[in-house]
């Protein structure tokens, strides 16, 4: 029967779908807000601020200079005016940039001493109670086995891991699974080594101004020849009111290995609009592979455009050597604007980029992501395939690069791009660049902009669906895709998301 | 079981008026079938009963078990035990077969408020009705429609209305497009639904599935209108005469 | 925004003892006009954007660089086997004693340089206009520079069907000729005109097309860019179609160190259909742009871009394409495919195909695909016993053939198809 299931949510749109999208009643979901006492760092950034973020952390000294070198760079950029995305001017002075909840000052010694407002966070992100434990800090819950789910969790509270589980099963396979701060501690020669080296750290204004101010973020080592024996995911939340949130993540897997990395993210309902550009760099040696996956639900901002995340995020990953393999998978659904590239440096010959993403904008939401496949190697491998859907009066742009050098001969890359409008005022816009230097490459690009059709919604009415249902149905199917590219632990969570995203929208 | 009155419907952006006045009733349990040429209303009348997007009613009323269809919804029609065959039946891709079916039947069985089917039960229904269309397991994963042929198509109408059990049927054209083996494959499946409380429509150009489902009521249908009505008769003298002679002698 | 100064100044050099050439009151307007335009926007440099592929270097220098004139064997001219009527232009310069009569068309001709003077010119309210709206959303300066200081070009009114083409050649005499053309096309309702180009023109060529395409009128617009290795050409084709009507263009290239045909298309009336093709085939020093801007603000309407490029010995393909589908435009079709055929490991081809839609009940698509010749249908042909290089153009035919196909017109197809198995017979055969 656990096989039959699985096959039939690979399928498309499971009943699960339809179920949980009545149990939400078509509101979003995570938008509570946990009353936690909170400490912050004063608003507004400076070289102070970067200090106190960097001592707060307790990082060494070459770490401090890392950080401030990035703020003196980022005090010279300029914020990147080419997306198709319109809000008004940040005032970065007018943010917090560090925020710690106060219970995490001390550890508690069980789960009594913890504040339960933390707890009931992790539970209504359907954290199981093993595990939260270990994320709320209790000591010695790490030692004794959680059973289950087997996915390893690092969370993200505001700026600050909050704890991370499994980490002794992980400790024995050899896997390093830890917030960056205590990477930075722990592992400084992994750190430096990798660190800036993916993303520059004046690679772009919101890359740069993540590498001064970030406060935490995940951690991964994986050795050479290791699978790594569970998923590894990070939950992201964003609790404290007018903080910025910049997490950095770094994941090394070495030789051989392999990872399956879950992302997810959620934000409450406030009235005023949060910023939040996070780093992923991922770097990928000679035979290894990495799934990363994502499904990103901040605050999309309410019908009218009020409040919601502004997500500008810098991801890439870096085949750095022969036949190193990455696939980029991502669900966005929420933040009011999203900015984000999960791109592929295929420097290693035979190696291989891939990109699956459903970028829903609906209501007021704005979405201009996609991705950058840069072929540097011989035979490298590439495969885009992206579904855009528009809703309400929101603006939903795919963008993206695919790159052949001269010396990436015999490369490969196929690029398809969808975009689904849903009423007529909304948009959706394909923007690629293609760039082939030299003759044994091919690539090929593909694009369609079309309605829902009607004859599909009418198809699936007259068997008794409503209409919301009817959508629902067909864009999972149309998505369907890129839904298969997810773990099964993502893959239900993301077609409810789906549904829920859309809600609204036809009527 | 359905009673057709005074049916007058035109297209929704033009001027053009296809159903000029259509009576016709359907009793519980029968096999009502109507014949035509082409042009004559008959797909219109299926997608106005099911109520496609496009088509206006101006005048008329059809009542299905006491209650007007015509002023619900497609997916309220269907839960309250209509169903129509298509002519040319959707394709959706991305959607399983299974996905769809599930959907579907669980949202009528809410829509009447009974309990709805769990994974398991379900499976076990779809097989078993799958095996007696000859469906196999292969093509209920595939996605709806998606790379059918006209035939799979079409049993695969007849096993949504197998899974559905609805209570009037209507069969629009079902046999075009199939060659005789597909055609008594999908005839068989009609047949194996026939029951005292089911009503059957089915529309067709020819006579020659209903050699293999055989009708009640053979109405005749042109220029809008049911003009002429009889038994299964009826339909051989189509058959052999044509519709022009036909015709001549009613209008 | 303010013009930074490094742009400001390459502006000012460029039109640093130019002055606006004399004419009457309406044209010398509509030149002003465009200079201010022009000194608004700048002339590009490398890091505009909508310059990201192609260095406008040496079309905003000040003095054109010097092109040595093509010696093409005798080669038949284009379009000689059609009955048209020829107006030629030597370096720019009209030249009567080469052309027909003017008058022996079937459409109303004027000069550019004799126009100025007639007070109410009909091109009064198209010259320049079309042009000035389609500097937004993105600017093209050297649209704007051409406006402002066009010295000759011909004005052309169809009022009814013209079964004759009207038919433009373009000489070049000067090795270091800089010439610039603006012609204005303006077709009633109902009417009918094909217009051909043909020849270099000039070492530096710039040409601005505008056409106003009444409702119902149909233009079809067959140009060939001339085979001047170091010439280098701006060409920009401002068009906007009314209801019903048909527009229609194809451009051959072949040879030339650069070429950046802009083509800018607006249907603004319900039912209309624009047609955008050109086949493009570049050996060695070969810069090839093609920027297509296709906007949809009526419903019902029909765009393609259909653009090919066959590159060698290091050549360089660009495409730039988008479709744009404004609020309301509904039932839109558009669909764009730009492909590029790679002979050899250092050709390179740049595509940008853009889609910016803002109405729901669209159909629109693009393709882009770039490779080497297919080596199985190589194989293929090679094992019936046609020679390699044959066989080569023979694929490379097909592939351009989709393009050539936009051309209704039988015998206009045919004489560009001769060519260009002349040019592939050259080169591969």
């Amino acid at each position: 029967m656990v096989a039959l299931d699985k096959s039939e949510v690979r399928e498309g749109v499971d009943r699960e779908t339809i179920e949980t999208v009545k149990a939400m009643s078509g509101t979003y979901k995570y938008g509570w807000n946990t009353e936690i006492e909170t400490e912050y760092a004063p608003k507004g950034v400076n070289e102070d601020i970067v200090r106190l973020i960097s001592e707060k952390n307790g990082e060494p000294e070459w770490m401090t200079d890392w950080r401030l070198k990035a703020f003196r760079r980022w005090e010279q950029m300029e914020e990147p005016k080419w997306a198709m995305l319109n809000y008004p001017k940040i005032d970065y002075q007018d943010q917090y940039y560090y925020a710690k909840p106060k219970s995490m000052a001390e550890k508690p010694k069980s789960l009594d001493d913890v504040d339960p407002a933390l707890l009931a966070t992790y539970e209504k992100l359907g954290i199981p109670l093993k595990e939260q434990m270990i994320l709320a800090g209790v000591e010695g819950a790490a030692e004794t086995p959680a059973e289950g789910r087997r996915v390893a969790v690092d969370a993200v509270f505001d700026s600050v891991s909050v704890g991370t589980t499994f980490k002794e099963e992980l400790k024995k396979a050899g896997v390093i699974f830890m917030s960056i701060s205590e990477a930075i501690r722990e592992h400084p020669e992994l750190v430096k080594k990798y660190l800036g080296s993916v993303v520059p750290q004046s690679d772009n204004f919101f890359a740069t101004l993540n590498s001064a101010v970030f406060s935490d973020g995940s951690f991964v080592y994986i050795p050479p020849g290791v699978r790594c024996p569970m998923e590894l995911s990070t939950y992201f939340r964003i609790n404290a009111e007018n903080t910025g949130q910049f997490e950095r993540t770094l994941i090394i897997a070495d030789k051989g290995s392999y990872v399956s990395y879950l992302e997810g993210c959620t934000a409450p309902k406030r009235d005023v609009a949060q910023l939040h550009a996070a780093v992923v760099e991922i770097v990928i040696l000679e035979d290894a592979e990495v799934k990363y996956s994502t499904v990103q639900n901040w605050f999309p901002g309410d019908a009218e455009g009020k409040g919601g995340i502004y997500n500008f995020v810098t991801k890439r990953a870096d085949c750095r050597e022969a036949r190193a393999k990455v696939m980029w998978t991502q669900v966005e659904t929420g933040s009011a604007i999203t900015w984000k590239y999960p791109s592929c440096l295929l420097r290693g010959d035979d190696s291989q980029g891939e990109f699956y993403s459903i970028a829903i904008a609906n209501n007021m939401q704005q979405a201009d992501t996609g991705t950058k496949m840069t072929h540097l190697g011989k035979n490298t491998r590439s495969r885009i395939v992206s579904k855009g859907i528009s809703a309400g009066k929101a603006q939903n742009t795919y963008r993206g690069l695919v790159s052949v050098h001269p010396k990436a001969t015999g490369a490969r890359n196929y690029t398809q791009c969808d975009s689904l409008l849903i009423g007529d005022k909304c948009g959706a816009h394909t923007v690629p660049y293609i760039e082939v230097k030299n003759n044994s490459s091919r690539v090929e690009h593909e694009a369609t902009t079309s309605k829902v059709d009607d004859d599909q919604l009418f198809y699936c009415r007259s068997r008794g669906m409503d209409e919301e249902e009817a959508v629902a149905l067909v864009v999972n199917g149309f998505c369907k895709e890129v839904l298969q590219a997810l773990p099964m632990e993502f893959a239900m969570e993301a077609q409810s998301l789906v549904a829920i995203s859309l809600e609204g929208s036809v009527g | 079981m359905l009673e057709i009155k005074n049916l007058h419907v035109k297209l929704e952006e033009e001027d053009k008026v296809i159903l000029k006045g259509v009576n016709l009733t359907v009793e519980t349990g029968k096999v009502h079938a109507i014949m035509g040429p082409n042009g004559s209303g008959k797909s219109t009348l299926s997608y106005v009963l099911s109520g496609r997007d496009g088509y206006e009613v101006t005048d008329g009323s059809a009542v299905m078990d006491g209650e007007e269809l015509l002023e619900m919804e497609p997916e309220e029609r269907a839960a309250a035990g209509l169903f129509l065959a298509f002519q040319y039946p959707v394709e959706i891709p991305g959607v399983g077969n299974m996905t769809f079916l599930r959907t579907a039947v669980n949202a009528q069985r809410k829509a009447r408020g009974e309990e709805e089917m769990s994974a398991g039960e379900f499976l076990k229904f779809v097989r078993e009705k799958a095996k007696a269309l000859k469906i196999d397991a292969e093509m209920l994963k595939r996605p709806v429609n998606v790379g059918f042929s006209g035939g799979e198509k079409k049993r695969n109408e007849i096993l949504q209305m197998a899974v559905l059990e609805p209570k009037m049927c209507i069969l629009d054209e079902t046999d075009s497009g199939l060659d005789v083996d597909a055609m008594k494959l999908v005839a068989d499946g009609v047949n194996a639904l026939r029951s005292e409380g089911r009503s059957f429509l089915v529309i067709t150009h020819y006579q020659r599935l209903l050699d293999h489902i055989v009708p009640d009521v053979v109405h005749i249908m042109a220029d809008g209108r049911i003009v002429k009505t009889g038994g299964p008769e009826l339909a051989l003298e189509v058959e052999k005469n044509g519709y022009a002679d036909l015709l001549a002698e009613v209008m | 925004m303010a013009l930074a100064q490094a742009k400001r100044a390459a502006t000012e050099a460029r039109l640093e003892g130019l002055s606006l050439p004399a004419s009457g009151a309406w044209l010398a307007q509509a030149r002003g006009a465009a200079l201010a335009r022009l000194s608004e926007m700048g002339l590009p440099g490398r890091r505009d954007e909508y310059w990201r592929w192609t260095d406008p270097t040496t079309l905003a220098a000040a003095e054109a660089p010097a092109a040595a004139l093509f010696d093409d064997g005798g080669e038949r001219p284009a379009f000689d086997k059609i009955d048209r009527v020829t107006l030629v232009f030597v370096d720019g310069v009209f030249d009567a004693a080469a052309s027909d009569d003017p008058a022996a068309a079937e459409v109303e001709i004027t000069r550019l340089a004799e126009a100025g003077a007639q007070d109410i010119h009909w091109a009064k309210d198209l010259y320049g206009a079309l042009e000035a709206r389609g500097q937004a959303p993105v600017a093209r300066p050297f649209a704007a520079l051409n406006t402002a200081i066009a010295t000759d070009g011909v004005l052309i009114r169809a009022t009814g069907k013209a079964a004759k083409p009207v038919s433009l050649v373009y000489r070049h005499a000067s090795e270091t000729s800089d010439a610039i053309l603006h012609h204005c096309v303006k077709l009633e309702e109902g009417a009918e005109l094909t217009l051909l180009e043909s020849g270099p023109g000039a070492a530096r060529f710039s040409t601005v097309l505008e056409v106003e395409v009444g409702d119902g009128a149909a233009f079809h617009h067959i140009r060939t860019q001339g085979r001047d290795h170091e010439r280098r050409v701006a060409a920009h084709l401002f068009a906007r179609l009314g209801a019903e009507s048909r527009f229609k263009t194809f451009t051959l290239t072949a040879n030339g160190v650069l070429t950046r045909n802009e083509t800018v298309v607006e249907l603004t009336g319900d039912d209309s259909v624009a047609h955008i093709a050109g086949a493009a085939m570049g050996d060695g020093g070969f810069h090839h742009d093609d920027t297509v801007f296709i906007t949809h603000d009526a419903e019902r309407c029909e765009s393609r871009q259909v653009f090919k490029k066959v590159l060698m010995n290091g050549a360089e393909g660009i495409f730039q394409g988008k479709i744009l589908v404004k609020p309301g435009a509904q039932k839109t079709d558009g669909y764009q495919i730009s492909q590029s055929l790679l002979l050899d490991e250092r050709s390179q081809f740049l595509a940008k195909p853009e889609l910016e839609i803002y109405a729901d009940d669209v159909q629109c698509s693009h393709g882009s695909t770039s490779g080497a010749i297919d080596e199985t249908a190589l194989y293929y042909l090679r094992s019936r016993g046609v020679p390699e290089r044959a066989a080569q153009a023979l694929l490379v035919q097909a592939f351009l053939a989709q393009t050539i196909e936009e051309i209704e017109d039988e015998a206009l197809s045919e004489d560009i198809r001769t060519r260009l198995e002349a040019w592939l017979a050259r080169r591969l055969g």
